[in-house]
């Protein structure tokens, strides 16, 4: 059986359970990288330029761990998924970069989704990936519906119950059961909306398990994946009008709305050096400061970001939050 | 309406004699000096690139001197620079400002676009008035280009070092003066002829090295420490793709007929960079390859941050085709005594292997 290697970083948190379901469907066997590591961020860093973004190290880590164990690599070059809103140079030339600074891995299987081009050239990109795995054209279209309602049922779960991306991937696996997030929710000192990409939001060793230590100060944590399209849409309409980028929803979108309403703190995580959200998260931050209505902290993420020092200024925003919450409900009083 | 334009290299010469032919009320805010990138830094969010500090830094001091709209470039799918206009609007509006933004889609809108904007600009001067102001622009742009080359050619080799640049100065100040196309035909040709007549060392076989990357920093001189003189002065001779007459004359007219000067690059790119990765990054591989026979070495200048140019930095060193490539990055803590060392590091490395090659 072909086996198909998928880094566990960058896009893998939004479309994982559709290319599992599409390649599965083709009869392949998907293998994915584990959870970050240091010794996979060092050995992908030491493989490019220092100027390179976080997230691209931690994506090159994945690849070197997938070396030796499976016969291809997926890595997609999405260009648009909208029309006319465009993507990060460094996802249009992920597949060709990865290939230029580790040319021992397995061979690359590369798509080029870009909506712009129109349907045909779309259905045409998914079949020449299919091809690879079979010859018939109409199986490789069963797996892309397939993969597509997986993917559906993927966000439908997220926003309905209220999951983050990796409590459902684990669970579509079957892996874990994870079904306590209601109980402490009651007893929820505050609500902390985080906003940014999911490769950095939901890797636990990139961003210190920010969600976890949130957690466990018994805050209730919001994410970007729990709004509905509708509401994210929405949101950055009234703020930005339209959106420019490919992922600004998560970070635009998801800020301006929970800046509005529905939390009690927001924080924006970034990645060093990161091009589009330089001038993401600085709207959101204007944003903050124009209404004055929810407080909002960002953490700009590296490979030498301190835990120590993430957790100091994680603790100030929370009990700046609590204070703040509390004088509230003096004054209500 | 007075109207207020950032600067990049030379352009504000061909802009402001279509502004003064359409008799347009404009500003050309003062060239970049340490006030302006200060001005830039201050305003801007930290991440974004020198491009947008330098711009923005222009715009506040355009605005300082009474323009009430400027024009900035934009449009989709080339890199932030699409959004720059948004944000640079945003933060001179909050600084008190009030200035309309015109956007100049580069991408998008091609010779028609422009030409619409400009009658916009101008309160609707009939199109006879717009297109022979336009011409006359570029041709100012085209002698100004042509100039440079001559220079380029002669910096290298001259004896008394400075004296083309001295001259080329003197050249950019009567182009700029010249009003009629006898006055500017005269000027290009005089300064092409006294250029050629500077004392040379004909025995001298300069290196030859090619200069490539992101747009504005190729062609802004303050923003790359006028890494062409420099290098000029180190005896080498520069050679470069980019000039903002190429890319007028292909964009505007001959892209929209199907003509690319780019394809040649492109192809050559493509065994290791297979997709337009947006701004320049797809060109700087190519060029490394596409000239990799005729250059020694190669001069890639990159603003900080910049995304198409990191991926681009990151693939160059795997291709087939070996020489050696320098990567500046600029930004504003960019230091010339940092630059220089590095430069005359690299061209001894490219002196001692030209030696290696001829006794091969």
């Amino acid at each position: 059986m072909i086996r198909i290697g998928i880094p566990r970083a960058l896009l893998y948190y939004q479309y994982y359970p559709m290319w599992k379901t599409f390649f599965e469907e083709l009869g392949a066997e998907v293998v994915v990288s584990p959870p970050t590591t240091q010794v996979m961020l060092a050995s992908g860093s030491s493989r490019v330029v220092a100027d390179t973004c976080l997230p691209v190290k931690v994506f090159l880590g994945h690849i070197l761990a997938l070396v030796g164990k499976c016969d291809y690599i997926f890595v997609p070059a999405i260009r648009s998924v909208e029309s006319k809103v465009y993507n990060c140079s460094k996802f249009l030339g992920l597949p060709d970069l990865t290939r230029a600074v580790i040319p021992e891995s397995p061979p690359i299987l590369d798509i080029d989704i870009d909506i712009n081009k129109g349907k045909r050239n779309l259905y045409q990109a998914i079949y020449q990936l299919g091809r690879h795995l079979t010859w018939y054209p109409l199986r490789v279209r069963r797996a892309s519906q397939a993969a597509w309602q997986a993917h559906l049922n993927y966000h439908q779960l997220m926003s309905s119950r209220n999951l983050t991306p990796p409590q459902v991937i684990e669970r579509i696996s079957g892996t874990a059961e994870a079904e306590a997030n209601s109980s402490y929710l009651i007893s929820a000192q505050a609500t902390i909306a985080i906003i940014g990409h999911p490769y950095l939001l939901y890797d636990e060793h990139v961003n210190h398990r920010l969600i976890h230590r949130l957690e466990q100060a018994h805050n209730r944590v919001l994410t970007p994946e729990m709004l509905s399209t509708e509401e994210l849409q929405s949101a950055i309409a009234r703020l930005v009008g339209r959106a420019y980028w490919t992922y600004e929803e998560e970070v635009v979108g998801a800020g301006a709305h929970y800046l509005q309403s529905g939390a009690d703190g927001v924080i924006g995580i970034i990645a060093f050096g990161c091009g589009p959200d330089s001038v993401m998260m600085d709207v959101v931050r204007q944003q903050a400061s124009r209404l004055k209505a929810t407080p909002f902290m960002s953490l700009t993420l590296e490979e030498h970001t301190a835990e120590a020092g993430i957790v100091t200024r994680l603790e100030a925003f929370l009990d700046m939050i609590h204070r703040r919450k509390r004088s509230q409900v003096k004054t209500c009083v | 309406m007075r109207i207020g334009i950032p600067h990049m290299g030379n352009l504000y010469i061909p802009v402001k004699a279509l502004f003064e032919r359409l008799n347009i009320d404009y500003v050309i805010p003062p060239v970049n000096s340490q006030r302006t990138l200060s001005l830039g830094v201050k305003h801007s969010p930290e991440g974004l690139c020198i491009p947008f500090k330098l711009t923005l830094g222009n715009l506040i001091e355009a605005a300082e001197l009474g323009a009430d709209t400027l024009l900035m470039a934009g449009g989709y799918g080339i890199c932030r620079l699409g959004y720059y206009a948004k944000i640079q609007e945003q933060i001179i509006r909050d600084l008190g400002y009030n200035c309309e933004m015109v956007q100049l889609g580069v991408s998008e809108q091609k010779l028609f676009g422009l030409l619409k904007v400009i009658k916009r600009l101008s309160n609707y001067a009939p199109w006879s008035r717009i297109i022979s102001a336009f011409r006359f622009g570029l041709a100012k742009l085209n002698a100004l280009d042509k100039i440079e080359r001559v220079v380029q050619k002669v910096r290298p080799i001259e004896r008394i070092k400075g004296k083309a640049n001295w001259l080329f100065a003197k050249a950019i100040k009567a182009i700029d003066k010249a009003d009629d196309y006898a006055t500017l035909k005269r000027v290009q040709t005089d300064y092409i002829d006294q250029l050629n007549q500077v004392t040379k060392d004909n025995q001298a076989q300069p290196l030859i090295v090619g200069i490539t990357g992101e747009f504005y920093v190729v062609l802004e001189p303050f923003s790359n420490l006028d890494v062409e003189s420099e290098l000029g002065k180190l005896g080498v001779e520069v050679r470069r793709m980019t000039f903002i007459s190429e890319w007028t004359k292909f964009s505007l007219f001959l892209n929209p007929l199907g003509m690319n000067e780019k394809d040649r690059i492109h192809k050559a790119a493509l065994p290791y960079l297979k997709r337009d990765i947006g701004g320049d990054g797809w060109e700087s591989v190519g060029e490394k390859v596409l000239h990799a026979k005729e250059y020694d070495g190669l001069v890639h200048l990159a603003p900080f941050t910049c995304m198409p140019e990191i991926t681009a930095q990151n693939i160059m060193p795997s291709t087939k085709e070996n020489i050696p490539v320098l990567t500046i990055l600029c930004d504003e803590q960019i230091a010339k005594a940092g630059v220089l060392t590095r430069l005359e590091a690299f061209v001894d490395l490219l002196e001692c292997r030209r030696r290696k090659c001829n006794n091969k």
